[in-house]
């Protein structure tokens, strides 16, 4: 008796033990009301996974349009073809430069400290030369550097843009050409950016901002054009590109005097009405309204762009006996002018989306969110140059990690709109700023 | 002549070092202190069983009839699954088997004497919580090992036939090790690391009464105070890319982490020579644990003092349970307990994702001659807590399992 009570002891004592790891069961993701089989995205560098300013097989294996590409195949989605740079290409930005990295940087004042580098002297333009279309494996990403929602009609674009050169069925072909070739069952647009990005980053000298008249006719005709198969899709709004880190970067005030250059600078501009004290001040910059002088100092709000000389800065007087050039300073102003546009714009977008019954991303909404910072699985997310997690180098650009976030954003309006139960993926296993 | 502030700065803020904190946060509570107990459900403050008395109610070791010496052991087999709510990717904890261990002398002077003289320890939590590699919470939590011994001398004394009384001083001291990994990497992509690592100290203390009102009603009263583990001389270690060096210091590094006070009313009943119950109602003043700071002795932008909060609720769980005579030199007990969980929503963490829990166990006592006896006991659990944590913002279901299968050996004089 007491042999049996032992060994039935011990025996289900076993039988606890090995069923003591809890179980999973698996959900399987559905399409719902959706179809992804031919999947395609356009935009800009945005979408097409530009980032640390340049096109890369890396950047482009974690675009947005990627991700959701193979989030889409576990409903059913095709295959999802992408210009690849060559793999050990180290790819090439829209000027011809090479991608940064972050590395060490030594100033005019002999300061060495972390700052984004160019990997190379220049970028590889072999990546422009040859054109990669096949008609047996069409692409399904027109997220093309430089692309704007007033070109995608154009069919002499080829000529003027070498990335989508490379990708084109013709050079006599649009993009939109292109695109309608796949013949889509789902697509996503997420354009705008780029139409901005030109004013934005010349500090408001370059203004080719459309009027929303053009912009609500070229977005009104794409989503025509677009639906016209009956294809759904997801459209994307248009962020607020001052709160990019390439804007908010350099504070106005960072002009850091000591009590001989305060008196220095004093004594100069005084008689102009400006006065300086020891510590952080604002930068002089360049404003032919201001004054006879044409210039005054920054305001608070107003932005000093990512493409200030630093070490002109640090060492030459530059935004201080020399003023900042307008290029290189976003004015109140000129802040609003940008903003109101985009605010419009975005208001087409919407409504647009609303009469043809599609899925609205509010990317504005994301990158408000970055810039009040977040935090994701334990991870602090933020719109901060580096640090933040989320940009790349050239402080425009999404990284890996913040196209991914952007892809659950993606992800989540189209899963309420089509009623799909698509997963998200996790954000935190894409890569960021790499430190040395 | 000019400078500027400097532009590119390096906010990379570390986040927030949880918990360091025992996968079973009623673990405190959970009563692996003695084979009988664990056996009937963990119940048996009014019962006076062996040293393991000590422990739940020093009051009722005033009714030892013998010296005795017992130690035991219980291997916990505890695993969790963690379903992220977001990317339905499941991720489990790998934890190697948790061994804490009991050992109680309980002596007298003289034959049948009032006083009694005895010496506990035990081990609490003992367990480490391991979660696979590169799991989605990593920036929350990687490992966190955490063991502690409390070492209670105690005086009991019998007033009367019917009243015990007991004292206990308890000294604890144990390890910290804490690891996580740090949201930056490096230029092979891997992620930068942080290890926390230290001892800990507190001190409180053990009372309890027994009346055993009838031949058959026995009650105890116990009450165990606050112990208040203090980690003074912390080590904290950070692998981070050369670059970042200056902003994550090696150092030291001062926190805290109360264990709570539990005050339990006991009931025992023995029907006849055969059958006896057991039933044990706890209260566990949990909201003693409100906050969880780290003060480390450098300070950078990137490496900040943390405070966070965990607003804990009180709670009360009910544990009984039965022992049943089946022959002379053999018994068999059973038993379960239902304790609600101290942890808001919005608070479950991958270290602590507890949850209400409803738990079964038994096991069986074998006296081999006059002076020797085997205890032996099980216990099962499972827990499914689904939460959105307010500070890490993991969104996911809970889900552990955990055995106990427990031994221990008696000798009695």
């Amino acid at each position: 008796m007491t042999k049996n009570i032992l060994s039935i002891f011990t025996f289900s004592l076993l039988v606890v033990l090995t069923a003591c790891k809890p179980k999973y069961e698996a959900t399987t993701p559905e399409q719902g009301e959706m179809n992804p089989t031919r999947f395609v995205m356009i935009g800009g560098g945005h979408a097409g996974g530009y980032m640390d300013d340049a096109l890369t097989y890396e950047g482009q294996t974690n675009s947005v349009a990627n991700i959701l590409a193979e989030q889409f195949k576990t409903i059913g989605g095709g295959a999802f073809n992408q210009p690849y740079v060559s793999q050990s290409s180290m790819g090439v930005s829209m000027a011809g430069l090479a991608p940064f990295k972050l590395g060490y940087k030594t100033d005019c004042k002999n300061v060495t400290s972390l700052s984004p580098v160019r990997i190379a002297t220049g970028g590889d333009l072999a990546v422009l030369n040859d054109n990669l279309y096949t008609a047996s494996n069409k692409f399904g990403n027109f997220g093309i550097p430089g692309l704007k929602l007033m070109d995608v009609s154009n069919t002499a674009y080829a000529n003027v843009n070498p990335f989508f050169k490379r990708m084109t069925s013709s050079t006599t072909s649009s993009v939109l050409d292109n695109m309608m070739g796949v013949d889509p069952t789902f697509f996503s647009i997420f354009l705008g950016i780029e139409d901005v990005m030109d004013y934005a980053k010349s500090g408001g000298k370059n203004n080719n901002l459309p009027s929303t008249a053009n912009f609500e006719a070229a977005y009104s005709n794409l989503v025509q054009v677009m639906t016209a198969n009956g294809a759904k899709g997801v459209v994307a709004t248009i962020p607020d590109v001052t709160q990019m880190p390439y804007f908010t970067t350099i504070p106005w005030n960072g002009l850091n005097l000591d009590s001989a250059s305060n008196q220095t600078l004093n004594s100069i501009y005084n008689p102009l009405n400006f006065f300086f004290e020891i510590g952080s001040n604002p930068f002089m910059i360049d404003d032919p309204a201001a004054n006879d002088f044409g210039v005054r100092q920054i305001l608070d709000g107003e932005l000093l762009l990512l493409s200030v000389p630093l070490d002109s800065v640090k060492c030459n007087q530059m935004g201080v006996l020399f003023p900042l050039r307008t290029e290189f300073v976003l004015t109140l102003e000129e802040i609003s002018t940008l903003r109101n546009q985009i605010a419009a714009y975005n208001i087409i977008i919407k409504t647009i989306a609303a009469q043809n019954n599609l899925a609205v991303v509010e990317t504005d909404k994301f990158a408000k969110n970055l810039k009040d910072g977040f935090v994701y699985n334990g991870i602090s997310m933020s719109a901060k140059f580096v640090s933040g997690g989320a940009y790349s180098l050239d402080g425009i650009h999404y990284n890996a990690k913040g196209n991914a976030l952007l892809a659950n954003e993606f992800i989540k309006v189209i899963n309420k709109k089509y009623k799909s139960t698509l997963h998200q993926v996790n954000a935190g296993n894409y890569g960021a700023t790499l430190f040395p | 002549m000019y400078s500027m502030k400097q532009i590119y700065s390096f906010y990379l803020f570390l986040g927030l070092f949880l918990i360091p904190h025992f996968s079973y946060s009623q673990g405190f509570q959970v009563n692996f202190q003695g084979q009988k107990q664990q056996a009937m459900g963990c119940a048996g403050t009014a019962l006076q069983t062996d040293g393991a008395s000590l422990f739940f109610n020093p009051g009722a070791s005033a009714f030892a009839k013998e010296n005795s010496v017992n130690v035991a052991t219980t291997p916990i087999f505890a695993n969790v699954m963690y379903i992220d709510s977001a990317t339905n990717d499941v991720y489990r904890t790998e934890n190697p088997v948790g061994t804490p261990f009991s050992a109680y002398g309980l002596f007298q002077l003289k034959k049948d004497g009032k006083l009694k003289l005895g010496i506990a320890a035990y081990t609490p939590f003992g367990s480490t919580v391991q979660w696979e590699k590169n799991w989605i919470g990593r920036f929350a939590i990687t490992r966190l090992e955490l063991k502690a011994i409390f070492i209670q001398p105690t005086i009991s004394y019998r007033i009367s036939d019917k009243i015990g009384v007991g004292a206990g001083f308890v000294y604890s001291t144990g390890n910290v090790n804490l690891q996580k990994d740090i949201p930056v990497q490096f230029e092979d992509g891997t992620f930068a690391k942080a290890e926390l690592a230290g001892k800990a100290q507190g001190f409180g203390y053990n009372l309890g009464v027994q009346i055993n009102a009838t031949e058959k009603l026995g009650i105890g009263l116990n009450f165990r105070s606050k112990v208040q583990m203090n980690l003074n001389d912390g080590k904290a270690t950070f692998t981070v890319p050369e670059g970042l060096d200056p902003n994550f210091p090696d150092g030291k590094f001062v926190g805290s982490l109360p264990l709570p006070q539990v005050t339990t009313l006991g009931l025992s009943y023995k029907l006849n020579d055969k059958w006896a119950f057991v039933l044990d109602i706890n209260h566990v003043a949990w909201k003693a644990y409100d906050t969880l700071a780290f003060d480390y002795e450098v300070n950078t932008t990137s490496l900040l003092d943390t405070k966070s909060a965990r607003d804990y609720k009180n709670i009360v769980a009910f544990r009984a349970g039965a022992s049943y005579k089946v022959m002379k030199n053999l018994e068999v007990r059973f038993g379960g307990g239902y304790g609600l969980t101290p942890v808001q929503d919005g608070y479950v963490t991958p270290e602590t994702p507890d949850g209400n829990r409803a738990y079964g166990t038994f096991g069986l006592g074998y006296k081999l001659g006059e002076h020797f006896a085997i205890d032996a006991s099980c216990y099962y659990t499972q827990i499914t807590r689904a939460d959105i944590n307010k500070e890490t913002n993991l969104s996911g279901t809970f889900t552990t399992k955990a055995i106990a299968a427990g031994i221990g050996f008696i000798y009695k004089w």
